[in-house]
């Protein structure tokens, strides 16, 4: 109760702290949708700004109650969201059989001309990461719960696997749908919890294949895996929650890695799913920064991962990353303190966290407005939703970004995409983003359907079009030097249609919109 | 742009010091500055190829002189008669005979029983870990070449100072120094079929970017547009292979005629990375004809066209092939070899230490094997990278690019020439 009424004198405390900084309510409502949405959709400057940035952000915050229909209905068209794990386990478990025979009869028949090509089993598999790609650009684009979306983006990053190793192919799709996105503005804890249980995790980072010394598998198959992989353990450690100056020992991670012996995956004939082998597991004590373990079998898991979520360190190490998100590459003490003292009152919730990075007077302070550059995700689909288009359920923009340097759940290192410019910014990178941009505005970019239209008139007026861009497009963030390059392109082009494109495609490739 | 406008663009970028832009602009800034912008033409470049897949190492550089390796390979052992004889020994795979006369002429050096002190045998591991320059640690975000590029800053950070071919910069080049990844040279820069349009639209972009970017989107745009204009004064449809040279069809030869071409434009390409797939020869992998054969004739065909191609320039140039592990040293049940561990790479060019197999030789008995089945590695692959680095670029700190590893020039496996 308590906790609810500071939130409540923090959201009518901070709207102060704005005047205080001249910011406009204009100026807070596209700060705001830049960092905690996906860019402003045509007029939503204005309508943010009109029922107030805080109780907009708090309709965020309670995604649960804002209506979603439209996604709903476009979600209907990708197929992946009907499957279960179990069903698609079967099938990759048929694929493999299938390319296994494959290869058989090529080697007896010594024909070596079918390679694997497009038609190959797996085919299904590859398709499979590409509609989850798009899926999650969908998403981003149409969703009205914005927050939440970001909010996944995060999560899926900061517990990254990659979909192109092995099982992951199949495992990645219930990652996302049943680990990562109902616990996206939950308890820590229980996110935590869910990845350290996820067989996508347990795959990607080889705990599945970590068994303690000595033991052996009821029926092992000869070249199965033997001994301790400590792969997990450290990335538990260093990423998910304490951070690489955690302040823990090679003997913690080891110790880490003895505890988590036996939390494995079934095998895909039985649906793929979480397993304990308790013939795997470490029966000896174990003690990790000081505290003992003693052989409780999977229980032991669960308790270290309750320690880890309630450390100092991880509380520290996660909001300085979910300020990195929404305040500034360089996080200021001052907002990661706050979000650091909300997770020790709120128990690691992390609206509560969320909320206190909202209400910091660093998310607000004039040099964190468009501090940021945009990745690859956030640049195209904040230029979808600028124009008011439309994409399509096909794989195509996806592509764009992949393109652009950012394939969706393509990273291979479990760091996932680091939260900097640095990742995003270079010649090749910045060319891709000015032509999707000129693409964009031509109605030429694959895999969406614009009509710029309802987001610019046409007109004669040069100076009236350019100002409507910069309004429409640009949340008046447009330069003075931009607004009089892209007038002096205009010059010569006479047809209005022509010039609407040409200053729209300008404007959205321009140093300008690649920051939020 | 003409290079005085590029530099006085970044030296005014200098004067904007007090404002506090962020220090990688700064550096990035100072460095052209600094620099005469003409290359000399004999700045050290070193081209990557990786062999994805992980390469057989025992049939691309073939011990025929060992009665073991005819016993454990019945059916895909390369026969003596087919191997193309280097010292006794060791011969090349049929498939890599264009090859022979760069040995003949000690420019052509094989580096045996390389490998990652690591265990894996997974592909993905490690070809992360061959790439991120730290075997055994996941959680390196750059890579090897990414990280000598920003330490060794005795070179000019030209836009195509590090080019990867195709359409993502690969892991061994990703990181905060600027590299160029590029599918093809002649599509990249804006996409506007109409030349006169695609100028109009280049320089619109162009002044746009210089008067209100900051920070890396400022340099970063900067080197895009300067190097859109290097491209148009090199040409790159206009470009045809000297001394007859013929490159073999597809991506990889492609990608190694760009090279060529981006090395003879002297535009400042110090290091290249390609890649080429298909190694990874479980089932039917064939002996002296087949499916390795195959691949390795397009690698050889590839890089004698290369060093043809290059002709002199080949004086300055280190072509170096690596993949992220070998394969069983005996064949499976599917006429195949699995994951293994030690391998073979390939360094070609006027700086190699050549016409040798480089690296201590383990043999193939039983006790001298790693975990009982595969060739041990003797060379850690950071002690040849590292000497390239060093001896060939002149890298000054390879801790930086290696960290936790101390390169010792006592365990350099002496690929370049003293």
């Amino acid at each position: 109760m308590r906790l609810r009424l500071l939130a409540v004198w923090l959201a009518l405390a901070v709207p102060a702290a704005l005047n205080a900084q001249a910011l406009t309510p204009r100026d807070s409502a596209l700060h705001a949708l830049n960092r905690l949405a996906y860019g402003p959709r045509p007029g939503e400057v204005d309508s943010v700004a009109r029922i107030g940035v805080m109780r907009w952000i708090e309709s965020q915050l309670a995604f649960e109650r804002l209506p979603d229909d439209p996604l709903a209905d476009r979600e209907r068209d990708f197929k992946l969201l009907d499957y279960d794990r179990a069903e698609l386990a079967r099938r990759y478990g048929d694929a493999l059989r299938e390319r296994r025979q494959m290869q058989r009869e090529m080697s007896q028949s010594g024909d070596t001309t079918r390679r694997r090509g497009a038609a190959g089993p797996m085919r299904e598999f590859r398709e499979l990461g590409g509609e989850l790609q798009q899926l999650a650009v969908v998403r981003a684009a149409l969703s009205e719960r914005q927050l939440r979306e970001v909010m996944v983006d995060f999560w899926s990053n900061h517990f990254n696997v990659f979909v192109g190793k092995g099982a992951d192919r199949f495992l990645t799709p219930s990652y996302i749908e049943e680990t990562i996105r109902p616990n996206a503005l939950g308890r820590f804890e229980d996110l935590l919890i869910a990845t350290a249980k996820s067989p996508a995790m347990l795959f990607y980072l080889d705990n599945a294949q970590s068994i303690a010394p000595g033991g052996s598998a009821p029926r092992r198959r000869p070249g199965a895996p033997r001994g301790i992989n400590e792969n997990y353990a450290r990335e538990l450690l260093e990423l998910h929650t304490l951070g690489v100056d955690g302040g823990y020992t090679q003997q913690d991670i080891i110790a880490v890695a003895r505890i988590f012996t036996g939390w494995s995956i079934d095998r895909p004939q039985q649906g793929a799913g979480f397993a304990f082998h308790e013939w795997a597991h470490d029966r000896g004590d174990k003690q990790v920064f000081g505290v003992r373990f003693r052989n409780a079998g999977m229980d032991e898991g669960v308790r270290l991962l309750k320690l880890l979520a309630g450390q100092h360190a991880t509380m520290h190490h996660v909001s300085a990353k979910l300020c990195a998100r929404f305040v500034s590459d360089e996080p200021p003490d001052g907002c990661v303190d706050a979000a650091v003292d909300a997770w020790h009152h709120s128990n690691g919730d992390i609206r509560a966290v969320l909320r206190a990075i909202f209400s910091s007077p660093d998310f607000w302070a004039p040099q964190a407005l468009r501090a940021k550059v945009k990745t690859p995700l956030e640049f195209v689909v904040s230029a979808v939703r600028a124009t008011g288009a439309e994409p399509d359920s096909t794989l195509r923009l996806a592509q764009v970004v992949a393109r652009l340097g950012q394939p969706l759940y393509l990273q291979p290192a479990p760091t996932g995409y680091p939260e900097s410019q640095a990742q995003w910014v270079n010649s090749g990178a910045l060319l891709g983003r000015m032509n999707a941009a000129i693409a964009l505005a031509a109605g030429r970019l694959p895999g969406v359907s614009v009509d710029l239209d309802g987001v610019v008139a046409t007109t004669a007026d040069h100076g009236a079009l350019v100002d409507a861009v910069n309004a429409r497009l640009l949340g008046g963030t447009m330069s003075a030097h931009t607004r009089t390059v892209i007038l002096a392109q205009l010059a010569d082009v006479s047809d209005p249609v022509q010039a609407r494109s040409l200053a729209v495609g300008l404007a959205l490739g321009g140093p300008e919109f690649q920051r939020q | 742009m003409t290079v005085s406008r590029r530099v006085f663009v970044k030296s005014g970028g200098l004067a904007l010091f007090s404002l506090g832009l962020d220090p990688l602009f700064l550096a990035r800034a100072a460095l052209a500055a600094n620099r005469p912008n003409a290359q000399p033409p004999d700045r050290p470049v070193l081209v990557c190829l990786f062999q994805r897949g992980a390469v057989d190492g025992l049939n691309m550089i073939v011990p025929h002189g060992e009665p073991l390796y005819y016993r454990e390979r019945p059916r895909i052992a390369i026969p003596a008669k087919d191997v193309v004889d280097l010292d006794g020994h060791f011969g090349l795979h049929p498939s890599l005979a264009p090859l022979k006369s760069l040995w003949d002429n000690k420019s052509l050096a094989a580096i045996h029983a390389i490998g990652s002190p690591d265990a894996t045998r997974s592909h993905f591991d490690a070809q992360d870990y061959m790439e991120s320059g730290t075997p055994g640690v996941k959680s390196t975000s750059d890579g090897w070449l990414n990280r000598y590029c920003r330490h060794d800053q005795e070179h000019a950070d030209t836009a195509f100072r590090a080019v990867a071919f195709g359409p993502q910069l690969p892991r061994i080049l990703a990181g905060t120094s600027p590299a160029l990844a590029i599918d093809d040279l002649q599509a990249f820069g804006l996409r506007v079929p109409q030349e006169a349009a695609r100028d109009r639209l280049t320089r619109a972009f162009e002044d746009l970017y210089e008067g209100a970017a900051t920070g890396l989107l400022a340099s970063s745009s900067q080197e895009g547009f300067a190097a859109i204009e290097v491209l148009k004064r090199v040409n790159p449809a206009q470009y045809r292979p000297a001394n007859g040279a013929a490159y073999p069809p597809g991506r990889f030869g492609r990608a190694l005629l760009q090279i060529a071409q981006l090395i003879k434009s002297d535009v400042g390409l110090e290091i290249a990375f390609a890649d080429l797939g298909g190694w990874d020869t479980h089932v039917n992998q064939g002996s002296s004809d087949g499916q390795l054969a195959a691949r390795l004739r397009e690698l050889g065909l590839g890089l004698a066209a290369f060093n043809q191609d290059l002709g002199e320039r080949m004086r300055s140039v280190v072509v170096l092939t690596m993949s992220e592990f070998g394969r069983t040293i005996a064949e499976n049940g599917n006429s195949g070899t699995d994951h293994g561990h030690a391998t073979a790479m390939l360094a070609l060019g006027g700086p190699v230490n050549g016409g040798k197999v480089l690296g201590m030789w383990p043999g193939l008995g039983p006790e001298s094997r790693f975990e009982g089945r595969d060739v041990a590695v003797t060379t850690d692959f950071r002690d040849l990278f590292g000497e390239i680095l060093a001896r060939h670029l002149g890298a000054a700190d390879l801790s930086a690019v290696f960290p936790g590893f101390s390169p010792n020039p006592q365990r350099f496996p002496g690929a370049i020439r003293g």
